[in-house]
């Protein structure tokens, strides 16, 4: 026990782990959750946008649909690996769960786990048609490239290197799907329908940041993994957002986003 | 799943008063199998007393080399380092997992960098192999090791740096940091702490010009060189950390106890350990998984998969018996020692103790 004492000691004050091997339990525990809520939302997420490919209006959207599609099922790949060097059966967790499932549009599960996989809540929501897809792709693509940020500043080095060599192809993501919702807000009914869009989107993306205060991350934040509270970096998501939706003409009006989940 | 393989032992070399420098061969259908990457480690696995004992040794030669060295220190009361500093011999066959581990960057042998190393005791082996590839496979970069010791008696693998020192002069500089000779001796004297790295870095040492960082130590040696390498200017991608031996318990740990068979009643009392606090609650057996109880009554206890797969929910049955469903993730070895995945275990006993802090 006293070796784990240290060692979150040492962790704490921005110490780094290499090897599975110097991993403490709890640590370990952790570190693993962390990753399988990346890998079961980027396999749940590729999986949900695999369905809209065909949705897309010309050949150039469908592209841009399944590169992300492509590399999303990559960057999980990547850090299955890294689940894989811990123990994880790397080739029974890809098909442990029904990845496209979706629960109805109208659910209310606020930020909680469902079912038996760890994607964040968001992707429990079906995606309603092409527009709805590009929405959330850019609100999530963004809260995704603020998260991973955070991440790639994490105590397990390999987890950290893996994040930061993701990173960029997130960030892409979301500038693919904002050149496309840039096509999608030219008339007024268009404009429309992308707003009501990211009304859906927007509270519930927002809960992917988790509640400001939690203990997780205080936990986290110990074992070195996390150093940014949860609401510092919903806020910087926020004010960014707003921002686009604002010059895309798509702010939401007043009174009108719906939920205070945020 | 880890698979192991036997080697045999071609060479051992007493290197200091307690460290041995130990030479592997694997059989000729292993061999591509055991080709490494300068910095990884092997994995040996032994018993001691029946009692499995897994323990990892850094490779401290340089790729190119393709010789399985590793420099294994005794470790005080340790079973592993005092049995192969004592006992091992030309010829004993020992299983080791092939090489793994991060501890390295890929190298590029066009690029002329800078490279600086920062080793305390034993924490020299992965630099060694570190230090001889890129000496011999990027010709245009240049290398400064600084060695932490308690002495110079306890200095592993000195004959060798020195050579290498005047094999590649110019590119490889290394200062020694003593703990213990001449207390007063000025800046290679005393501990690698942050006032010992910030005299260094001032006059010594170019951080600001350096490319990467490549630390192996303990763990506060390890702290105070990051800590003060980023106040001279470098960030976490250029700084490899590699923390060795002190997350190695020396003795065998004890499996769990056996369990009393099962009574006939059917509820268990079951205590469950996360973050130091236990929680006792009611549970039925066969019923409820034991991350189910815990989850319900709002222990935090990590998880992932649910299916047996990821291994996120490990913990250890300290006392009392569960039955595994399906386990897909941990090894044998670990099952032996008590582990068991939480979300498929249910209690069989009347009482059980399950530790997530083990």
């Amino acid at each position: 026990m006293s070796d784990d004492l240290d060692l979150t000691e040492y962790l704490s004050h921005g110490g780094k782990l290499s090897s599975p091997d110097n991993a403490p339990p709890r640590y370990r525990g952790e570190l693993m959750r962390l990753m399988a809520t990346f890998v079961d939302s980027e396999l749940a997420g590729a999986a949900g946008f695999a369905d809209v490919i065909n949705a897309g209006p010309g050949i150039k959207e469908r592209i841009a649909a399944s590169r992300i599609v492509f590399e999303k099922l990559v960057n999980a790949d990547r850090v299955l690996k890294i689940m894989g060097d811990f123990g994880a059966d790397t080739g029974r967790y890809v098909n442990h769960h029904p990845w496209a499932a979706r629960l109805p549009r109208d659910a209310d599960i606020g930020a909680s786990r469902h079912g038996g996989d760890m994607r964040l809540s968001v992707f429990h929501y079906p995606i309603d048609g092409w527009t709805d897809a590009v929405v959330m792709n850019v609100l999530m693509g963004r809260a995704t490239a603020i998260q991973l940020d955070e991440f790639a500043h994490g105590s397990y080095q390999p987890l950290a290197e893996a994040f930061r060599a993701i990173l960029p192809t997130e960030v892409r993501h979301a500038e693919l799907g904002l050149e496309g919702l840039r096509m999608l807000v030219l008339t007024a009914e268009d404009r429309a329908a992308a707003r009501a869009s990211a009304a859906y989107w927007r509270p519930r993306v927002a809960a992917s940041f988790g509640s400001a205060g939690s203990a997780r991350y205080d936990t986290l934040r110990r074992f070195g993994l996390r150093r940014t509270p949860n609401d510092v970096l919903a806020e910087r998501w926020r004010g960014e957002i707003a921002e686009l939706l604002d010059e895309l003409g798509i702010a939401p009006e007043t009174g009108t986003e719906e939920g205070s989940r945020a | 799943m880890a698979h192991f393989y036997p080697l045999s032992v071609t060479e051992v070399r007493h290197d200091t008063r307690d460290s041995v420098v130990v030479t592997f061969e694997p059989r000729p259908e292993d061999r591509e199998r055991f080709g490494y990457v300068q910095g990884q480690y092997l994995t040996f696995r032994r018993a001691f007393d029946g009692e499995e004992l897994r323990r990892s040794y850094s490779i401290c030669a340089g790729r190119a080399e393709n010789r399985l060295r590793v420099g294994i220190r005794k470790v005080e009361g340790g079973c592993f380092s005092g049995w192969a500093n004592e006992e091992l011999k030309v010829g004993d066959v020992l299983e080791a997992m092939p090489p793994t581990g991060n501890f390295h960057t890929p190298i590029e042998a066009d690029r002329a960098r800078r490279y600086l190393g920062f080793a305390g005791g034993s924490g020299i082996t992965p630099l060694l192999g570190i230090v001889r590839t890129v000496l011999a496979e990027e010709p245009r970069s240049s290398f400064t090791l600084v060695y932490g010791n308690r002495s110079i008696n306890t200095i592993m693998f000195r004959e060798e740096l020195e050579d290498l020192k005047n094999q590649h002069l110019g590119r490889l500089s290394i200062l020694h940091v003593l703990e213990s000779e001449d207390p007063d001796g000025g800046l290679f004297s005393g501990r690698l702490d942050r006032d010992k790295c910030r005299a260094l870095f001032g006059r010594w040492i170019d951080v600001a010009h350096a490319d990467l960082a490549f630390i192996c130590g303990p763990e506060p040696m390890m702290l105070a060189v990051a800590e003060t390498l980023k106040e001279h200017g470098l960030d976490d991608r250029q700084i490899k950390f590699e923390l060795f031996a002190s997350g190695q318990p020396g003795r065998a740990r004890r499996a769990a106890a056996a369990a009393k068979p099962a009574a006939t009643d059917q509820t268990c009392t079951a205590t469950i350990v996360l973050d130091g606090t236990a929680v006792t609650l009611t549970m039925p057996k066969g019923g409820q998984t034991v991350l189910e109880a815990a989850k319900a009554a709002n222990i935090d206890a990590p998880y992932a998969c649910t299916a047996g797969v990821c291994s996120t929910c490990r913990a250890m049955v300290v006392e009392g018996e569960v039955e595994m469903e399906a386990n897909y993730a941990l090894e044998d070895y670990e099952v032996r020692r008590g582990y068991v995945l939480t979300c498929q275990s249910r209690p069989v006993s009347d009482k059980v103790v399950i530790d997530y802090d083990r």
